[in-house]
């Protein structure tokens, strides 16, 4: 009976627990309407695998249209460091992991191009979004929410939430619109400045107090047994290891660094796709080549020095970004494919995975 | 025994009460342990509320210019404890938090709040009165942390909430706490104090919908204190000043150590207590760090105030009252 009475006292006791949540708006580039919006409880992805990072909405901030300097101003990063660059034009940027890991997504515009680039430090996935959605431009956020360990981004136009790595909307006004995809390169900061030692990099001099080039994760990159949240984790390759994904639909091929040791270049066909590959030790970029393309033979002619990656059997010189800087197609460009590098475990975990080579 | 187990049941009820009707606590469990031994038979309760700041964001031991994050925790804790003899006690803490995260940035804000009980303490405890010299008292005791809180909220959009803003941990942690006083030869009204605790924190085995097993760090705290007591109005009035060393292990989650969790910290802490009457008395408490050492980027205590009333009551006078 005494066991009862204490057992029927803390069940009382805990039946009076809570949680309450709200939004105040202010005036936010990006976002016209100053009314929050609805929160939706409507989810394409397990609602009961999404998990609140702990820093909470904005709590880490998203850069919009930071200041940029010139590669030889560029003291805070290391030869190994990450960077993720995008090239509209003679306008070539750098982003490094270094400012990514404590801002996530630098909201930017390059001439015509209105991006988002995302970068989510537990998957490190790097990921460009096109930021014009339904006509209008918008600013994406940090939603403080995690999905199978990764970013999950809010659009400030109608809060509705993104899976990072899905690429999609996945919850809100826009559930299951899809990002539009921008090309962005990974590669380290020795590579990027002696492929483009005239490009502007992301400054430190964002407008937020953080100890850029000291990861907030500490070791985090390179131990395959940390992890922050329960994920799925796939044993045929060590989790941490980057690899570069082509997705389609539910699936996606992952390609490693190693298979481009013998060949720098991988001709594939993937769900019915034609897909070029060139790696070497310093980055993996893919296209998925159409109509002629698909006739040319490339070969491989970088000299790790310029931006020139493959030459074709037409003579034309195609650069890193995929686009023909010398030959008859000068100014033409590589279909852009649906691929990002990240963690290995961070594809089967969104994606029925197929690993290059078996 | 029979008597103190009904009290300590209605307590928790009558505190059940008072919880509704009010924000509260953040769980500052080794502030609020060692009550004095006030000798056999005599019940000592206590009701305190507090509130601490963290607004300050830490890089190690570095203040970042930033303070777009705020956590709030409001506490209110019943502490009860009942001496069996004038050596041997037993102590026990109740609860209520009140969890708040505020991001303001953008000329947005982000609020989220949990609310409910919180994890309580039963500590036994034996005193050795001049055993180490005249005028001193050593305490020594033993305990465990329960987990009455819920660690397993969910906001209204479904999602739930990390450990850290759950208002109870999940597990079931061990205490060892012992104290030391001396009153001072020269100046007879003042004591000097010292109290340890460690905190050895046990395992939540169902985080997050048990997919995972969440261990916050062991806890260690040092208190170095200074007592007077003076008369005024007719009523004792007791100030004091306190350093406290607060050392935390990483957390972790399956195991693995959770970058950005634990660090080391020393406060001061001004206190004021006033007799107001032979068995009941107020107090309150500012806390301020003086030393903030976060392990990687934290958010670190900015201050905290707390105050509070105990309460005297000596059941063997009573019984022979009646």
């Amino acid at each position: 009976m005494k066991n009862i009475f204490i057992l029927a006292s803390i069940f009382l006791l805990q039946s009076c627990s809570s949680s309450s949540s709200s939004e105040e708006l202010g005036p936010v580039q990006g976002q016209d309407n100053n009314d929050p919006a609805p929160v939706s409880l409507e989810w394409s992805i397990p609602i009961s695998e999404v998990l609140d990072g702990g820093p909470g909405k904005d709590g880490i901030p998203a850069l919009v249209n930071p200041k940029f300097s010139p590669v030889e101003n560029i003291s805070y990063l290391r030869d190994t460091d990450l960077v993720l660059g995008i090239k509209n034009g003679d306008d070539v940027r750098a982003y490094p992991h270094a400012i990514l890991d404590w801002h996530e997504i630098v909201n930017d515009n390059l001439g015509d191009i209105s991006v988002a680039v995302t970068y989510c430090p537990l998957t490190g996935t790097g990921i460009g979004w096109n930021r014009i959605i339904k006509s209008s431009e918008t600013t994406f956020g940090v939603s403080g929410l995690l999905y199978n360990t990764n970013l999950i981004p809010y659009d400030r136009a109608t809060a509705s939430n993104w899976s990072q790595i899905l690429n999609e909307s996945v919850n809100g006004e826009l559930l299951g619109e899809k990002a539009d995809l921008i090309s962005l390169i990974e590669t380290d900061w020795k590579t990027w400045k002696s492929l483009f030692p005239n490009s502007q990099v992301l400054s430190i001099n964002t407008g937020f107090s953080r100890t850029y080039g000291i990861s907030p994760y500490g070791d985090y990159n390179t131990n395959n047994d940390r992890f922050l949240f329960p994920t799925p984790k796939d044993p045929r390759l060590p989790s941490k290891e980057r690899v570069h994904a082509i997705v389609d639909g539910v699936d996606a091929k992952a390609y490693r660094f190693s298979d481009f040791t013998s060949n720098n270049i991988i001709r594939e066909t993937y769900k019915g796709r034609n897909y070029l590959l060139i790696g070497n030790p310093n980055f993996i970029v893919s296209f998925e080549l159409a109509g002629e393309q698909t006739t040319l033979d490339f070969e491989y002619i970088h000299n790790g020095t310029s931006e020139l990656l493959v030459k074709d059997n037409e003579g034309n010189e195609w650069n890193i970004f995929g686009e023909a800087i010398t030959g008859p197609r000068t100014g033409q460009f590589l279909g852009d494919s649906a691929s990002f590098m990240g963690m290995w475990f961070s594809i089967p975990a969104f994606y029925t995975t197929e690993l290059y080579g078996g | 025994m029979r008597t103190l187990f009904v009290l300590l049941i209605i307590s928790i009820l009558a505190f059940q009460g008072f919880a509704q009707t009010c924000c509260s606590g953040g769980v500052p469990l080794s502030n609020n342990l060692g009550l004095p031994n006030e000798g056999k038979g005599v019940i000592s309760l206590g009701l305190n509320y507090d509130y601490n700041n963290l607004n300050t964001l830490n890089a190690g031991t570095t203040k970042l210019d930033d303070s777009s994050r705020q956590r709030i925790t409001n506490s209110v804790l019943y502490v009860m404890g009942y001496a069996f003899t004038d050596k041997l006690a037993v102590e026990s803490l109740l609860t209520w938090v009140n969890q708040s995260r505020t991001i303001s940035q953008f000329g947005n804000q982000s609020f989220t709040e949990t609310s409910g009980i919180g994890d309580g303490v039963i500590l036994l405890k034996y005193s050795m009165p001049e055993v180490l010299g005249n005028g001193t008292a050593l305490n020594l005791g033993v305990g465990t942390k329960l987990p009455l809180g819920k660690s397993d909220i969910i906001t209204e959009q479904g999602i739930q909430l990390t450990a850290d803003l759950q208002p109870g941990s999940g597990a079931w942690d061990g205490l060892g706490w012992a104290s030391v006083s001396k009153g001072l030869n020269f100046r007879p009204s003042a004591t000097v104090s010292g109290s340890f605790t460690y905190r050895l924190t046990g395992v939540n085995n169902s985080y997050l919908n048990n997919s995972a097993t969440y261990e916050f760090g062991d806890e260690i705290q040092i208190n170095l204190g200074y007592t007077d007591q003076f008369l005024m109005f007719n009523t004792i009035f007791n100030p004091g000043v306190v350093f406290k060393y607060r050392k935390a292990l990483e957390d972790k989650i399956d195991n693995q150590g959770i970058p950005n969790t634990g660090g080391e910290w020393i406060f001061i802490r001004p206190e004021l207590a006033i007799q107001l009457t032979p068995n009941i008395a107020i107090n309150s408490r500012f806390e301020l760090p003086v030393y903030s050492y976060v392990e990687g980027t934290q958010l670190t205590p900015t201050f905290r105030v707390s105050t509070g009333i105990s309460y005297l009551l000596n059941t063997k006078n009573e019984l022979l009252i009646k």
